[in-house]
C-alpha cells in the first residue's frame, strides 16, 4: 500500500476534478518524498523544515542572550564564526538588530505558523475528518514550496554583505522603509518583505484547503458536533490566516512602495543625517494598525492550534470525555472573533487616541472569558481522570500551566493604564514568550510525541522525551520569571547594553543566570531534535493500530497508511470523538455504532 | 430542484457537500473573502491618511479630462465610461457561466470573446489615464515660483487654489521655460513653443496673469501613491484576469471542457472576474465619487 | 456510488462530484430577464451615482455646507454597496447558494465595520492631534475657505475651445 497510489472517488474523496486516474501508480523518490501530493508527506515536509527554523532562531536568542548576561566578557569563538560581526568576540549592535529580528520573525512566522499549523493541519484534518487527502492535493503541495522558496528567501538574507533585517520583527517604518536609517534597512529588508509575500501565499493556500476540506470532506456521519477539538481548533486558525494575512501583505506593498517609489504612504516629517527627506503626509501608525490588524491573529494562529491538540490529548491520556465540548467550540469561536477586534492594544503608546485605546481595552480584556473556560475545562477535564503520564501528556499539562502563567500577565498588559509602564520593557518580553512562545511550544512538543506513531510508526524515545520535559519546564520558569521583575523594575527590552543604569546593576547575575539556562534549555531541545530523526529510524515499533486507545479515525488507518489513508472503504462514523470511560467501557471508537442500551452523553 | 430536497436534512453531517457546491468554487470564493480584505485594507489606508490630513484634492478636479476631448473639463466622464465597459463584461461573462451550465460550446466561446474585449478596454482606459496624469503640466506653486508639474507617486498638484494676488509676484519669480510651457499650454498665443521661449518674459506674464490659468499649491503627496498604488493593484487583477479567460477561450475551443462535461472552470473564473469589477466598484467609490 | 470513477463512462458534472447535486440551472427566459434587470439596476445606480457625484462638483464651487457634503456622500456609500449587493448576489450566483453559505461569505465580512470605524477614527485622531500640537502643520495645509473649484472654470474651457 505504501508505494501505491490509490484514491477511490467516493463520497468523500474528490480530490481532482474529473481527470482519469491511474490506480496503481508507481511513485518514484521524487513523487513520494519531494514533489509529494500526500497530506501526509507534507506534514512530515513542514515539520522538518521547522525543526531547521527552531534550530535556527534558537540558536539566534542563544547569541543574543550572550550579549544580555555577559556584556563586559567577549566571546572570541564568536569572530571566528560571524567575523566582522563579533569584532574581537563582542557581538555588534547591528548584530544584535538583526539577531532579535530574525528570531522573532523565524520563530513566529516559519516555525509556529507555518511549522505548527503547517504540520498538523496537513496530519490531521484528512485523517480525523475522514478523508482521502485534502481538497486540493496540488494546492497543498504548491502551499509547502511556497513555503520552502519564502524559507530560502528568508535564509539567503542572513548572508547579505549588510545583514538580514534589523527593525524588530514588526518591522515598523519610518525605520524600515529607508535605507539610509540603518544596515537592517537596506536588502535584508527587501528580502524579508520579498520572503512575507510568498510566506502569506502559502499561508493562502494552505488555509484555503483546510477550510474546505473541514467544511466540506468529511466522511458520513462526521457532523461538525462530532469532530475532534484538534479539527475545530485547526477550523478557526485556517479562517484567522485567510482573513488576516491580506491585510499584512497590503501592509507589506505599501511598505515596498515607501521603501522603492518614493511614496509617503508612511512617511511624513523625516529627517536623516539633517536632511529632510520630501516625503509628507504619511502615517507611519497607519503601518502599525495594518501590522497589527495580523499581528494579533497571528498570536491565536499560533496557539490555537496547539489548544486543539492539547484538548485532544489530556482527553485520551486521562481516559475522560473533554469536559465542556461545546463550550471548547464556542469559546474557539469567541476567541477566533476577538481575535480580530483588538489588535491596537499593542499600539497604546504609540500616539493613538487614547479614547479608541480605552475600547480596545474593554475589547482586550473580554478575551480572558473564553481563556478562562478552555482553561477551566481543561483542568476539570484531567480531574479524577486515570492520567496516563506519556510525554506526550505531560507536555500537554505544562502547556495548560505555562498558558495560565503567561495569561494572567495578559491582563495587566491590556490596561492601556498598567501598559504605560509596562510597555516595551522585559515584561512584556517574558508575557509573550510564556503565552504563546513557550506555551505554543509545549502544544506543539505534545503534538509531536503523541502523533509520532501515526507519522511514522514508531514511537519517539520516552526517557529521552522525559528529560526533555523536565528540564524544558524548569527552564521556562527559570528564563521567563525573572524577567517580570526586570520589567516591573523599568528596564527597558531591545538594549544592547544597560550598564549605563546603575540601578539595573541589581540584575546582573539575574541576566548571567538567565543566558546559563537558555543555553542549557537549547543543549535539551537539540536532544528532542535528535530524538525525533533517531526515533524515525530506530524507534520501539509500533505494533498496534491504536496504540493510545483513542476514538479518533486517525487510529483506524494501517499502521503505514498509503496515500488515501484507509485500505478499503472509508469508515462511517457513529459518535462524537470523546467517548472515553463509557458505560464501563475505556473507550468507544468513533466508526462504532451506537449501541442500544447506551446512555447518552 | 427536487434533489436539493434531499440535502434539506443535516447539512452539517458529512458525506455530502453541506453546501452543495464542489471544493473548487468554495476554495474560489474563500480566496475571494481573502481578496477583499487585501483591497479592504489599501482603501481603509487611503482613508486612513486622507482623515489625518486638512485637505484633500476633489476627484472631480483631477479626472476631468476625456481622450481626444482636448483641455474640456468633462469630470467624471472618462471613469464612468471605465466603470460601464466593466459592468457590461460582467454582463457578458454572466452569459458565458450560462452557457456553460447549457454546455453551449459556441456561446460560451463567443461571450468569453466579449468578456475579453471588456476587459482589454478598460486595460487601455486605465493605460491612457496613467499616461495623461503622468505627463500633464500642472502650473504649480512651489516655494515662490510657478513650476509645471505632473501628478506622480510622490508629489500631487492639486493643493489649493493661490489667490490671483498671489500668482502675479509668482509669475515673476518663473523661469522663462516654464512661462513659455504654460502659455502654450494654456493656448495663450498661436505661435509654437520654440517661438515663445524667444519672446520676452514680460509679455509672457502679461498673457498669463490676463488668462483664466488657476495655479495651485502642491497637494497632499499620499494621493498619488495610493492612486497608483490602489488602481495598479486592481489593473494588475484585471490584467490576470484577462489571461486567464484567454486560456479559457482556447481550452474551450479545444473542447477540454466538453471531454470534461462540465464548464465548472468558467465558473470559478467567472467569479474572479465578477470580484475584479466588485472591486472597481469600491475604488471607483473612493477615488472618483467622494 | 461507484468506487473507482471513470471518466469515459459518465461526463456529467454530478459523477465528478457525487456530492454535490448541482441544482442551480434555471430556464433560459428566466435567466435572461434576471441578468437585463440587474444590468439596468447596475446603470441607474451608476448614473445615479455620476449625478451625486456632479452635484458635490457644483457645490464646491460655492462654499458647501459640511453637512450637506456628508450627506451627499453618504448616499453614494449606500448606492455602491447596493451595487455591490446586485452583483454579489446575481451576478456571482451567491443568492442563489444554500443559506449557510452565504453566511460564511457575509459574517466575515462584517469584520470590516470594526476594521473601518477604529482606523478612520484613529486617522481623525491624528489629525486632531497634529493640528493642536503642530502648528506648522495646521498653518500649511489647512485650506483657506475659498471655493476648491474655480466658478467660472466653464468660461474658461470656452473660452478656449474659441481660440483652438
Amino acid at each position: 500500500m505504501s508505494d501505491t497510489l490509490h484514491i477511490q472517488h467516493g463520497v468523500a474523496s474528490h480530490g481532482h476534478s474529473g481527470e482519469p486516474h491511474v490506480h496503481h501508480h508507481k511513485e518514484t523518490f521524487i513523487s513520494k518524498y519531494i514533489f509529494s501530493m500526500d497530506h501526509k508527506m507534507i506534514a512530515k515536509q513542514f515539520l522538518v523544515t521547522g525543526i531547521i527554523w527552531a534550530i535556527i532562531g534558537g540558536l539566534f536568542s542563544v547569541l543574543f542572550r550572550l550579549q544580555l548576561g555577559f556584556p563586559d566578557q567577549s566571546f572570541p569563538i564568536l569572530e571566528t564564526f560571524f567575523g566582522r560581526w563579533a569584532e574581537g568576540g563582542k557581538i555588534k549592535p547591528e548584530f544584535y538588530y538583526a539577531l532579535t529580528t530574525m528570531h522573532g520573525t523565524v520563530l513566529i512566522f516559519f516555525v509556529l505558523t507555518a511549522g505548527l499549523s503547517g504540520t498538523f493541519a496537513n496530519l490531521l484534518i484528512p485523517l480525523q475528518v475522514g478523508a482521502r487527502d485534502m481538497a486540493s492535493p496540488f494546492m497543498n503541495m504548491l502551499s509547502y514550496w511556497m513555503f520552502f522558496a519564502a524559507s530560502i528567501v528568508m535564509l539567503s538574507s542572513l548572508f547579505t554583505q549588510t545583514g538580514p533585517a534589523a527593525g524588530g520583527w514588526t518591522v515598523y517604518p519610518p525605520l524600515s522603509a529607508l535605507g539610509l536609517a540603518s544596515q537592517g534597512s537596506k536588502s535584508g529588508m527587501d528580502l524579508w518583505i520579498i520572503a512575507m509575500t510568498l510566506f502569506v501565499a502559502s499561508q493562502l493556500l494552505g488555509g484555503l484547503n483546510y477550510i474546505s476540506t473541514i467544511l466540506n470532506m468529511r466522511t458520513k456521519g462526521m457532523s461538525m458536533t462530532r469532530l475532534p477539538l484538534t479539527i475545530w481548533a485547526l477550523l478557526f486558525t485556517a479562517i484567522l490566516g485567510v482573513l488576516s494575512f491580506p491585510v499584512l501583505l497590503s501592509g507589506l506593498v505599501l511598505l515596498m512602495f515607501d521603501r522603492h517609489l518614493g511614496t509617503s504612504f508612511y512617511l511624513s516629517d523625516i529627517f536623516v543625517a539633517g536632511q529632510a527627506l520630501p516625503n509628507e503626509g504619511g502615517s507611519a501608525i497607519l503601518y502599525q494598525h495594518l501590522f497589527w490588524f495580523l499581528g494579533h491573529p497571528e498570536v491565536y494562529i499560533i496557539i490555537m492550534p496547539t489548544m486543539g491538540l492539547a484538548s485532544e490529548i489530556l482527553a485520551i491520556n486521562s481516559r475522560k470525555p473533554i469536559f465542556g465540548y461545546m463550550a471548547m467550540i464556542a469559546s474557539l469561536m469567541a476567541i477566533c472573533v476577538l481575535a480580530f477586534l483588538v489588535w491596537a492594544h499593542h499600539m497604546f503608546v504609540t500616539g493613538m487616541n487614547p479614547f479608541l485605546g480605552s475600547v480596545f481595552v474593554l475589547l482586550t480584556l473580554l478575551i480572558a472569558i473564553p481563556s478562562a473556560i478552555k482553561v477551566f475545562n481543561w483542568i476539570t477535564t484531567i480531574w479524577r481522570g486515570n492520567i496516563r503520564f506519556t510525554p506526550g501528556m505531560l507536555f500537554a499539562i505544562g502547556f495548560v500551566s505555562i498558558f495560565i502563567s503567561g495569561g494572567l500577565t495578559g491582563i495587566f498588559l491590556g490596561n492601556s493604564t498598567i501598559d504605560i509602564h509596562l510597555h516595551d520593557t522585559m515584561f512584556v518580553i517574558a508575557h509573550f514568550h510564556i503565552v504563546m512562545g513557550v506555551s505554543a511550544f509545549f502544544g506543539m512538543f505534545a503534538g509531536i510525541y503523541h502523533w509520532f506513531p501515526k507519522m511514522f510508526g514508531r514511537y519517539m524515545n520516552n526517557t529521552l522525551g522525559y528529560i526533555h520535559f523536565w528540564v524544558t519546564i524548569v527552564c521556562a520558569y527559570l528564563i521567563f520569571w525573572p524577567m517580570h521583575y526586570q520589567g516591573f523594575a523599568g528596564m527597558p527590552r531591545r538594549y544592547l547594553d544597560k550598564s549605563s543604569w546603575v540601578s539595573f546593576g541589581q540584575f546582573h547575575s539575574l541576566d548571567a543566570m538567565i543566558t546559563v539556562v537558555t543555553i542549557i534549555v537549547f543543549a535539551v531541545q537539540l536532544m528532542f531534535v535528535f530524538n525525533y530523526f533517531y526515533s524515525m529510524y530506530k524507534g520501539r515499533r509500533v505494533r498496534t493500530q491504536n496504540p493510545w486507545e483513542a476514538t479518533t479515525l486517525e487510529w483506524t488507518t494501517p499502521i503505514h497508511p498509503g496515500h488515501g489513508n484507509w485500505d478499503g472503504e472509508i469508515p462511517e462514523v457513529h459518535r462524537w470523538a470523546y467517548d472515553y470511560g463509557k458505560d464501563g467501557r475505556d473507550f468507544i471508537p468513533q466508526t462504532e455504532p451506537v449501541g442500544e442500551n447506551e446512555s447518552s452523553h | 430542484m427536487e434533489q436539493t430536497v434531499t440535502h434539506n436534512t443535516k447539512w452539517w453531517s458529512g458525506g455530502k457537500s453541506p453546501f452543495n457546491i464542489e471544493y473548487g468554487k468554495i476554495m474560489m470564493w474563500y480566496f475571494l473573502l481573502s481578496d477583499s480584505f487585501t483591497f479592504g485594507a489599501f482603501l481603509i489606508s487611503l482613508g486612513t491618511v486622507r482623515f489625518g490630513l486638512n485637505y484633500w484634492p476633489e476627484p472631480s478636479i483631477v479626472f476631468n479630462t476625456f481622450p481626444f476631448a482636448g483641455h474640456a473639463n468633462l469630470p467624471l466622464a472618462f471613469v464612468s465610461v471605465m466603470t460601464f465597459v466593466l459592468i457590461i463584461s460582467s454582463v457578458t461573462m454572466v452569459l458565458a457561466v450560462h452557457a456553460g451550465h447549457n454546455r453551449d460550446r459556441k456561446g460560451v466561446e463567443k461571450y468569453l470573446l466579449l468578456t475579453i474585449i471588456g476587459g482589454l478596454i478598460f486595460l487601455s482606459c486605465q493605460a491612457w489615464e496613467w499616461t495623461h496624469l503622468l505627463t500633464a503640466k500642472n502650473p504649480v506653486l512651489v516655494g515662490d515660483h510657478i513650476e509645471v508639474m505632473a501628478q506622480r507617486n510622490g508629489f500631487n498638484p492639486w493643493g489649493e487654489i493661490v489667490l490671483p494676488q498671489d500668482v502675479a509676484p509668482a509669475l515673476a519669480k518663473t523661469s522663462p521655460e516654464t512661462l513659455a510651457t504654460l502659455v502654450h499650454e494654456q493656448h495663450l498665443s498661436h505661435a509654437s513653443h520654440a517661438e515663445l521661449l524667444q519672446t520676452p518674459k514680460d509679455q509672457l506674464i502679461q498673457l498669463l496673469s490676463n488668462s483664466e490659468m488657476v495655479v495651485r499649491k502642491p497637494g497632499p503627496a499620499a494621493f498619488g501613491g495610493f492612486f497608483y498604488g490602489i488602481t495598479g493593484f486592481h489593473g494588475f487583477h484585471v490584467s490576470v484576469g484577462v489571461i486567464l479567460l484567454i486560456i479559457m477561450l482556447i481550452q474551450t475551443k479545444m473542447g477540454v471542457y466538453d471531454r470534461r462535461g462540465h464548464y465548472l472552470m468558467i465558473e470559478k473564473i467567472g467569479l474572479y472576474w465578477h470580484f475584479v469589477d466588485l472591486v472597481w466598484v469600491f475604488v471607483f467609490l473612493c477615488f472618483y465619487l467622494v | 456510488m461507484s468506487q473507482h470513477y471513470d471518466p469515459t463512462k459518465d461526463i456529467s458534472p454530478s459523477a465528478a462530484y457525487p456530492e454535490v447535486s448541482f441544482a442551480h440551472h434555471t430556464d433560459d427566459a428566466t435567466f435572461k430577464h434576471r441578468v437585463k434587470k440587474t444590468t439596468l439596476i447596475l446603470t441607474l445606480l451608476t448614473i445615479a451615482e455620476l449625478a451625486l457625484g456632479f452635484t458635490i462638483y457644483a457645490l464646491h464651487k460655492g462654499e458647501p455646507s459640511h453637512a450637506a457634503l456628508l450627506l451627499i456622500k453618504g448616499v453614494v456609500c449606500i448606492l455602491t454597496l447596493a451595487k455591490a449587493y446586485y452583483i454579489v448576489s446575481v451576478f456571482m450566483h451567491l443568492g442563489d447558494e444554500i443559506r449557510n453559505f452565504i453566511m460564511t461569505i457575509v459574517v466575515p465580512l462584517l469584520l470590516f465595520i470594526w476594521f473601518i470605524i477604529a482606523f478612520l477614527a484613529d486617522g481623525h485622531s491624528y489629525k486632531t492631534m497634529r493640528n493642536q500640537y503642530d502648528r506648522y502643520f495646521k498653518e500649511s495645509t489647512t485650506p483657506s475657505g475659498h471655493p476648491v473649484i474655480p466658478s467660472d472654470v466653464h468660461k474658461f474651457s470656452s473660452q478656449k475651445g474659441q481660440r483652438q
